[in-house]
């Protein structure tokens, strides 16, 4: 074999190898489509979040694909992805994701992070669906503070299926639960109703 | 292969709203006429059409014929469908449905000093007080195929809109449409064989319209600040 042939199938197996990896769906919670919202209404508090625990019936995958029966995987483990989500969520409202010690601890569980498709007749639909319960605990006294469920849904028809539609509406199933965790009142009083430093403990 | 990699590149995010934290006072008007659907985007019997139009002579020339009978009997099938499930929620009004669980979400963020829900556009003092009105419509709800199988499973859906515009300018600076689906799949005969279920699960669904509508109001309140 030639040096020049054998420089084309490296070259060639690199580029089909960076393909591989590129086959999961690169789902994420986008930092630039997130707010302030009503978790910024708090004082900024430290916050640590707990590695996210994938508590899905199958964790192999996210779905299959109907045209060929092959899995639908994320490129990322989907706990790495809910928490990063989260993370950023937190940053964006003006508190500050810290190790402990800390004021406020966070404890995720996935529960379940699908994407179904329906086959229509030239037409194909996704459903995607995010759900996760996030517990609030006192990170100086280990207190729960409240436990709260967040279920975020897309649903798109599109005349052609692709893995960039499929990810889009994953994206946007992540970004619906993570809106409903930043704007949801109860959360945000788990947050202020936490021990500070300057409180009697 | 290029193409491939390529294609898996992140959208840019969309530009961030404007910001309308100075909107204090604000009424839900609801507006548009609201139709009930079965959606099953079923592939047959089109593919079956597709399968058989493969083998005869000029069949590309019949395709877009076998396009229009397979949304025809498509269409007769979630008509009938429509109408027998829609027996069930008849007297729900799926905009009092998703306004009242609108505003009782924008009331509990406490993000606003008044919520109004007037039975029609305000006028007069009323309307001078507000700072806004939202203009809120539910185009379609109903049930809508969300997985495949045997038996395929249902939830309910509700297609929603929702504008803000800003009294006296009459300048949009909020608008909004949803797709909401209930996270719950069951097969089409729960819902057939149980108004009450249907019912409820229909009001579950439209609560669920107007709290995501409202929260994604008070998501994108500061935005860009």
């Amino acid at each position: 074999m030639s040096a020049r042939r054998l420089a084309l199938l490296v070259t060639l197996a690199a580029m089909l190898g960076g393909c591989a990896g590129a086959s999961g769906l690169a789902v994420r919670y986008p930092e630039a489509g997130a707010n302030r919202a009503l978790l910024a209404s708090v004082t900024s508090r430290r916050v640590e979040i707990r590695p996210v625990a994938d508590a899905r019936l199958d964790t192999t995958r996210i779905g299959t694909r109907p045209k060929d029966g092959t899995n639908i995987v994320t490129e990322r483990p989907v706990a790495d992805i809910v928490g990063e989500a989260l993370a950023v969520e937190v940053a964006k409202n003006g508190h500050t994701v810290a190790v402990a010690p800390s004021e406020v601890v966070l404890a995720t569980d996935v529960e379940e992070f699908w994407l179904d498709t329906v086959r229509g007749y030239g037409s194909t639909q996704y459903v995607g669906k995010v759900a996760f319960s996030v517990t609030v605990l006192d990170g100086r006294t280990g207190d729960r503070l409240a436990t709260r469920r967040y279920v975020g849904i897309k649903r798109r028809q599109v005349d052609t299926a692709s893995d960039d539609v499929a990810r889009e509406v994953m994206d946007a199933a992540l970004a619906r639960s993570m809106r409903d965790l930043a704007t949801d009142p109860a959360f945000v009083n788990a947050f202020a109703g936490v021990t500070t430093a300057a409180a009697p403990r | 292969m290029l193409w491939g990699c390529a294609s898996s590149t992140p959208t840019p995010p969309r530009p961030a709203a404007r910001p309308f934290d100075n909107v204090k006072r604000i009424a839900v008007v609801v507006s548009g006429d609201s139709r009930f659907a079965v959606l099953e985007h079923r592939a047959q019997p089109g593919k079956t059409f597709d399968e058989v139009l493969g083998w005869a002579p000029f069949g590309s020339l019949l395709k877009p014929f076998a396009m229009l009978v397979h949304e025809g009997i498509n269409w007769l099938v979630e008509s009938d469908r429509s109408k027998t499930t829609g027996r069930h929620v008849e007297g729900l009004s799926p905009q009092a449905a998703v306004s009242i669980a609108f505003a009782e979400t924008l009331a509990a963020s406490q993000q606003f000093q008044e919520v109004q829900m007037p039975e029609r556009e305000p006028v007069g003092e009323e309307r001078r007080r507000l700072d806004a009105i939202v203009r809120l419509s539910v185009p379609t709800w109903g049930l809508v195929r969300v997985r495949e199988g045997d038996p395929d499973l249902l939830s309910g859906f509700a297609d929603v809109r929702a504008e803000l515009v800003v009294r006296g300018t009459g300048a949009a600076v909020w608008e909004r449409r949803e797709d909401v689906t209930d996270p719950e799949r069951l097969p089409l005969t729960a819902f057939k064989k149980d108004p009450e279920f249907t019912r409820h699960h229909m009001l579950d669904v439209l609560t669920r319209a107007g709290q995501r509508l409202a929260n994604e109001l008070v998501y994108a309140r500061s935005a860009g600040r």
